[in-house]
C-alpha cells in the first residue's frame, strides 16, 4: 500500500470529522459568539491536551513498531507511574520529594524498570503467539495493573497532582489567561518527538530496533541483539507512558480508570492515525484529536442527553480512520504450534448430555441438596441467587463471543454493545408494539425476534469489520463499545435510567410459566445457557462451522476451496450479534435498569478476558465468567467462620479482583485456554474416549523415550551399529557416515 | 595442524518433537569451498540453523575453529565472524537499502567500511540507497543480502539457496562474487538444491539425505551420483 493512498484516507477521516463539527455546530451550536480570541484560546489548550495525547501515542507506537506488539496495557502503565509519582512527591506521609526529582525517579526508574520487567516475564513468550492471545495479555495486564492501582490507591480519597509549573503563572490573550504549564506540555512532547524520531531513523540501535520487527532472525544473525533491543523498547514506551500520565494528571479527575480511559482511548486513536508506525503522522493525530475535543466544547452543547458525547470524539476519530484505511489482505495461516495430533469437535450427544447435567447439576446444587461431608451450604440465599443469576447473565453475553472470537477468529470487544442493543429492542418492542407489556414484564416467545432483529447490526458490523483484519478489527470493535456506550446507550430515549426492566414469562397460549422468583429467573439462564451451548456444539459441527474455522485458519486458502469470506464473515457476526442481543434481554431484566455504568469498558473486556483465558473455542467457557461471583460467595459464606481471614482474604481480595487479570496473563504460558488442558486432563476419565487415553499413553511414550537420553546420545552408536539398525529397520538410504561417529564424544 | 573451521559431530536437531538432522557429520577445511546438496527436506536448511546458532542441537558437537560452541546464541556467533545469509532474500523489507547496510556494521566493521565496499560492488544498490528494500527486484534483494557477506568480512560465510527464484544471468553474477570470495581465502559452506553452477566454485560436496550427510567428495564425482541421490537410490546400496 502506498503512503500516499494512507494520506488521502487519513484526509477523507479528518475532513469528516471536521465537517461533522461545524454541522453539529450550525444545529447545535452553544450560545456564544464567535470571536477570534476564543478560537485562540480553544486552539491553545486544544493544542496543549493534544500534545500529551500525541506524547502518550507515540509511546505506543515505538513499543509497536520495535517489538510488534499492540500494547493495550499502555493507559495501565501510565496510571500506575503517574500514582507512584503521586505518592512520592504529592501525598502528604509520603517521600515529599521535589517534583522535578519525582518526575526523574518515575520517568527515568520506575517506568523503564516496570517496562523492562513486562518484557522479559511476558512478552519475550509471546513474539510467536497469535494474535489474539498477544492482545488479551496486554489487556489483562491492563486490567491487572489498574486493579493494583485501586487496590494501593483506594478510590476514597480525593487526589490531585499539580502541574510542574504553578497554574498561576500565565500570560493573557485578550481577557483569558493561558498557564505557562501547558506550554511547557506543547514544548516537552514536542522534543520527545524530535528526540524518538532521530533515535529511530538516525541511530544504529533505533535502526535495529525496526529491524527486530522486520526480521527478528535475521536481526540476530547481522549480530545484533534483539532480546536487548526489544526490552529497550518496553523500557522506552514506558517512560512515555509515564510522562503522559504525569502530565496529563493535573487536567482530570485524578483516578484509575479515568486516567487509563483517557491514555488509553486517546493514545489508540492518535496511533491509528498513523497506522501505528509513522511518528510525525501520530503527532498530527494527537493534536487533532485534542483541538476537535477543546473546539467541540467551546462551541457545541448537544444538551443533558448528550453528556458525555464528548469522551466518544477519539473513539470516533479511531472509528474513522480504522474505516478509511486501505483494505486488508487475505491472511495466509501459520502452522500453529500447540495443535494436537487429532483436534476433536465434540460429538452431538455430548453437548445433550452436557446441557443436561448442567441444568441437573444447578438445580441440586441451588436447592442446597448437595451435602459436602462436614459442611452443608445449605439452600441458596437470595443474594447467591442473584450471584448466580449476574453470573449467568454474564456467561450467556460471553457464548456469543465463541463462533465469533472463538472459531472465526474475529476479535471483538464489544459483547455488551450488541447486548445493549438487544436490551434497547426489546424495551422499543414493548413501548411501540406492546408485545412484551410495558411496565418490563415481556413473553419470552418474542425472545427469537429479538435475536432476528439484532442479526442486522452484526451484519452491518461485518461489512466494516470484512475490510480489516487484526488489529485494526479489534480497534475499530473497540472503538464501536465506545461510542455506543458513551453517545447511544446513555440518551434517555434508548435507555432510560429508571426502573424498566422487571420480570419475564412465557406464554404459549395453552402454557404459561412465570419466572418472577430468584429462584425460577436463575433456572431460566441456565436453561438458555445449556441450549445455547448444545446449539453452539450443533452449529460447530454444521458446514457453518467448518467454513468459521477454516477462515481462522487461513482466508485465502478458505476462498480458494470457495467460501466465500465476506459472506461469512456476515453469517457469523449476525449469528453472534443474535446470540448477545438475546442476552441482553435477560441482561437489562437482572440489572432491572441500565446505564452508562453498566456498559464500562473494564466490564466488556473482563467478559472478553474470562472467555480468552478459559478458552474461547469451547462454548463452556461462558461458565467461566462466573469465576469472580463463585469466589466472593464463597469469601461471603467464611466470613461467618474464624481463624480464616486470610482464605477470605484470598478468596475476596486476590483472586476476585486480580483473577481476570491474571487468568489472562496466564495465556502467555496456557494459549488455548484453561478448559483445553482441563479437558487433556479430564478426558480420559470418561468410558466413552478412548482416544484421549490412547492420546494420553502416547505422550507419556514420547517422554519415556526421551528420558532414556535420544538414542545413542549418552552411549554414541557406531557405524556399524547405524548399519545394522536401519538393515533391520529396513531404512535403505543409509550408507557408511564419512566422518565417522565417535565413541564417547557426544554430550549427554 | 589447523583444526577444520567447521565441524559438526553427528548433531542431532529438529524443531520441536520433529527431528529433522538424525546425527550430522560435516567439515569445512579453512579456506575450502564445500557444496552440500541434497533434496528438499533433506535438512541442509537445518545443518545452517543449527551451525549458526539459531536451532540448538539436541546432541553431538558443534565446533567453530577446533571450539565447541554448541548453545551460542547466533547474534555472539555473528559478531564471532559467522555469516549466514538465509533462504529468500536475507533482507529487513522495511527498512531502506541504507539502513539495511547500516545493520551489517554490529559485527564490528565501522559503518563507511561497509557501505563503501557495498555500494562499490553493487553500484545499482548505491543507486538506490534511499528506497525500501522490499520494494528492490529480487536480484537487488538477494545482492543487498550479499553485501553483507562481502562487506563484513566474515571468517565463515553459509549461503542458503542463494539461486532460488532468480534469473540466470543474476544467479551467474552472484556466483561470480562467491568465486572471488573464494579466491580470497573465504571458507564457504554453500547449500544448494539445484547444483550444477555451485560445483563450478566448490572445492568438495557433500549430499545430503534424510538428515544424514551420505556422501562426501570432490565436486566431479558427487555430480554423477546427484541423480541418484536425488531420487532417493544410493550407489552401492541395495536399489
Amino acid at each position: 500500500m502506498t503512503f500516499g493512498r494512507i494520506r488521502t484516507s487519513l484526509l477523507v477521516a479528518f475532513g469528516a470529522a471536521l465537517a461533522s463539527l461545524v454541522i453539529l455546530y450550525w444545529r447545535y451550536g452553544a450560545d456564544t459568539e464567535v470571536s477570534g480570541e476564543k478560537i485562540v484560546i480553544a486552539s491553545v489548550i486544544g493544542l496543549a491536551t493534544g500534545s500529551l495525547y500525541a506524547l502518550s501515542a507515540t509511546g505506543l507506537v515505538v513499543v509497536y513498531t520495535t517489538t510488534g506488539m499492540f500494547n493495550f496495557a499502555h493507559g495501565g502503565i501510565g496510571v500506575f507511574c503517574a500514582f507512584v509519582y503521586w505518592e512520592i512527591v504529592e501525598n502528604a506521609d509520603g517521600l515529599g520529594l521535589p517534583p522535578g526529582l519525582g518526575l526523574a525517579v518515575v520517568v527515568l526508574l520506575v517506568a523503564p524498570l516496570l517496562g523492562i520487567l513486562i518484557d522479559l516475564i511476558l512478552m519475550r513468550r509471546l513474539r510467536t503467539a497469535p494474535l489474539v492471545v498477544q492482545l488479551m495479555v496486554t489487556v489483562g495486564l491492563m486490567v491487572f495493573l489498574l486493579t493494583l492501582a485501586n487496590q494501593i490507591w483506594q478510590a476514597d480519597q480525593i487526589r490531585g497532582v499539580k502541574p510542574l509549573i504553578d497554574r498561576a503563572e500565565g500570560f493573557n490573550i485578550g481577557i483569558s489567561r493561558v498557564p505557562y504549564y501547558r506550554f511547557a506540555n506543547l514544548v516537552i512532547a514536542g522534543v520527545i518527538a524530535v528526540f524518538l524520531r532521530i533515535l529511530l531513523f538516525r541511530t544504529r540501535t533505533g535502526v535495529a530496533m525496526r529491524a527486530v520487527v522486520d526480521n527478528r532472525e535475521l536481526t540476530s544473525l547481522t549480530g545484533a541483539r534483539p532480546g536487548l533491543l526489544s526490552g529497550f523498547a518496553w523500557a522506552l514506551g514506558s517512560s512515555m507512558a509515564a510522562l503522559a500520565g504525569i502530565l496529563v494528571a493535573p487536567d482530570i479527575e485524578f483516578n484509575p480508570a479515568n486516567l487509563n480511559s483517557l491514555m488509553l482511548i486517546v493514545a489508540i486513536s492518535a496511533a491509528a492515525f498513523g497506522q501505528v508506525r509513522s511518528l510525525p503522522l501520530t503527532v498530527v493525530g494527537g493534536l487533532v484529536i485534542g483541538l476537535l475535543e477543546s473546539h467541540y466544547q467551546q462551541w457545541i452543547s448537544l444538551g443533558p442527553d448528550f453528556t458525555f458525547a464528548n469522551r466518544a470524539i477519539a473513539p470516533i476519530v479511531l472509528f474513522l480512520v480504522v474505516l478509511a484505511l486501505p483494505q486488508a489482505r487475505l491472511s495466509v495461516g501459520r502452522v500453529s504450534t500447540n495443535l494436537r495430533p487429532i483436534e476433536r469437535t465434540t460429538r452431538v450427544w455430548e453437548g445433550a448430555f452436557g446441557a443436561v447435567a448442567l441444568v441437573v447439576l444447578a438445580y441440586v446444587l441451588a436447592k442446597g441438596w448437595f451435602h459436602f461431608g462436614v459442611w452443608d451450604p445449605g439452600e441458596w440465599s437470595s443474594t447467591g441467587l442473584n450471584k448466580g443469576t449476574s453470573a449467568m447473565v454474564l456467561a450467556l453475553i460471553g457464548l456469543s463471543l465463541v463462533p465469533l472470537t472463538g472459531w472465526a477468529g474475529q476479535v471483538n470487544f464489544a459483547p455488551l454493545a450488541f447486548a445493549g442493543f438487544g436490551a434497547f429492542l426489546w424495551l422499543r418492542l414493548g413501548l411501540w408494539f406492546g408485545l412484551p407489556d410495558t411496565g418490563g414484564t415481556g413473553n419470552l416467545v418474542w425472545l427469537p425476534l429479538i435475536g432476528l432483529l439484532c442479526a442486522p447490526l452484526g451484519a452491518l458490523v461485518a461489512v466494516f469489520a470484512a475490510r480489516l483484519s487484526g488489529l485494526y478489527l479489534a480497534l475499530s470493535s473497540l472503538a464501536f463499545a465506545l461510542i455506543m456506550a458513551n453517545v447511544v446507550f446513555p440518551h434517555p430515549q434508548v435507555l432510560p435510567r429508571v426502573h424498566t426492566f422487571q420480570s419475564l414469562y412465557l406464554d404459549v397460549g395453552f402454557a404459561r410459566q412465570d419466572f418472577d422468583t430468584r429462584f425460577s429467573f436463575f433456572m431460566l439462564l441456565i436453561v438458555m445457557f445449556a441450549l445455547g451451548m448444545f446449539a453452539l456444539i450443533v452449529l460447530r459441527r454444521s458446514r457453518f462451522g467448518r467454513r468459521w474455522v477454516a477462515m481462522q485458519d487461513s482466508q485465502a486458502a478458505a476462498a480458494t476451496v470457495g467460501v466465500n469470506v465476506v459472506w461469512t464473515k456476515v453469517v457469523v457476526y449476525a449469528t453472534s450479534a443474535s446470540m448477545a442481543g438475546m442476552a441482553g434481554v435477560f441482561w437489562a431484566t437482572s440489572l432491572s435498569s441500565v446505564d452508562i455504568r453498566s456498559f464500562d469498558l473494564l466490564a466488556g473486556l473482563t467478559i472478553v478476558l474470562l472467555m480468552a483465558a478459559a478458552g474461547m473455542s469451547f462454548p463452556v467457557a461462558g461458565l467461566f465468567l462466573s469465576f469472580q461471583v463463585v469466589f466472593e460467595g464463597l469469601a461471603e459464606r467464611l466470613e461467618q467462620t474464624e481463624n480464616v481471614e486470610f482464605l477470605v482474604w484470598l478468596l475476596k481480595d486476590f483472586f476476585a479482583k486480580f483473577g481476570p487479570g491474571l487468568l489472562a496473563i496466564g495465556m502467555v504460558v496456557n494459549q488455548r485456554g484453561a478448559i483445553f488442558e482441563m479437558g487433556k486432563g479430564f478426558a480420559p476419565i470418561l468410558p466413552w474416549r478412548r482416544d484421549a487415553r490412547e492420546e494420553l499413553a502416547a505422550e507419556n511414550a514420547r517422554k519415556r523415550v526421551t528420558e532414556v537420553g535420544g538414542l545413542g546420545l549418552t552411549e554414541p552408536f557406531t557405524s556399524e551399529a547405524i548399519i545394522a539398525l536401519d538393515t533391520q529397520l529396513g531404512i535403505v538410504d543409509d550408507v557408511t557416515p564419512t566422518a565417522g561417529y565417535h565413541h564417547g564424544v557426544s554430550r549427554a | 595442524m589447523t583444526p577444520p573451521l567447521l565441524e559438526l559431530r553427528g548433531v542431532r536437531a529438529g524443531y520441536g518433537i520433529i527431528d529433522v538432522l538424525h546425527g550430522v557429520d560435516l567439515i569445512l577445511e579453512p579456506g575450502t569451498v564445500l557444496a552440500l546438496l541434497g533434496p528438499n527436506g533433506a535438512g541442509k536448511s537445518t545443518t545452517l540453523a543449527v551451525a549458526s546458532g539459531q536451532i540448538q542441537p539436541s546432541g553431538g558437537q558443534l565446533l567453530i575453529g577446533g571450539r565447541e560452541v554448541n548453545g551460542a546464541k547466533p547474534d555472539a556467533l555473528a559478531r564471532a565472524g559467522v555469516c549466514l545469509v538465509p533462504e529468500g532474500r536475507g533482507i529487513f523489507p522495511n527498512l531502506t537499502v541504507a539502513e539495511n547496510v547500516r545493520m551489517m556494521t554490529f559485527s564490528g566493521t565501522s559503518y563507511s567500511d561497509v557501505s563503501d565496499r557495498a555500494y562499490e560492488l553493487f553500484p545499482r544498490l548505491g543507486e538506490r540507497r534511499k528506497q525500501l528494500a522490499g520494494t528492490l527486484s529480487g536480484g537487488e534483494q538477494q545482492m543487498l543480502a550479499m553485501a553483507r557477506a562481502m562487506a563484513t568480512n566474515p571468517a565463515l560465510l553459509m549461503l542458503d539457496e542463494l539461486s532460488m527464484g532468480l534469473a540466470p544471468i543474476i544467479v551467474e553474477e552472484l556466483y561470480g562474487q562467491v568465486a572471488q570470495l573464494a579466491a580470497g581465502g573465504l571458507s564457504i559452506l554453500i547449500v544448494e538444491q539445484f547444483a550444477q553452477t555451485v560445483l563450478g566454485v566448490a572445492d568438495s560436496a557433500a549430499i545430503m539425505l534424510h538428515g544424514r550427510v551420505t556422501r562426501t567428495g570432490p565436486p566431479a564425482e558427487i555430480a554423477e551420483e546427484l541423480t541418484a541421490a536425488y531420487l532417493g537410490i544410493e550407489s552401492g546400496g541395495p536399489s
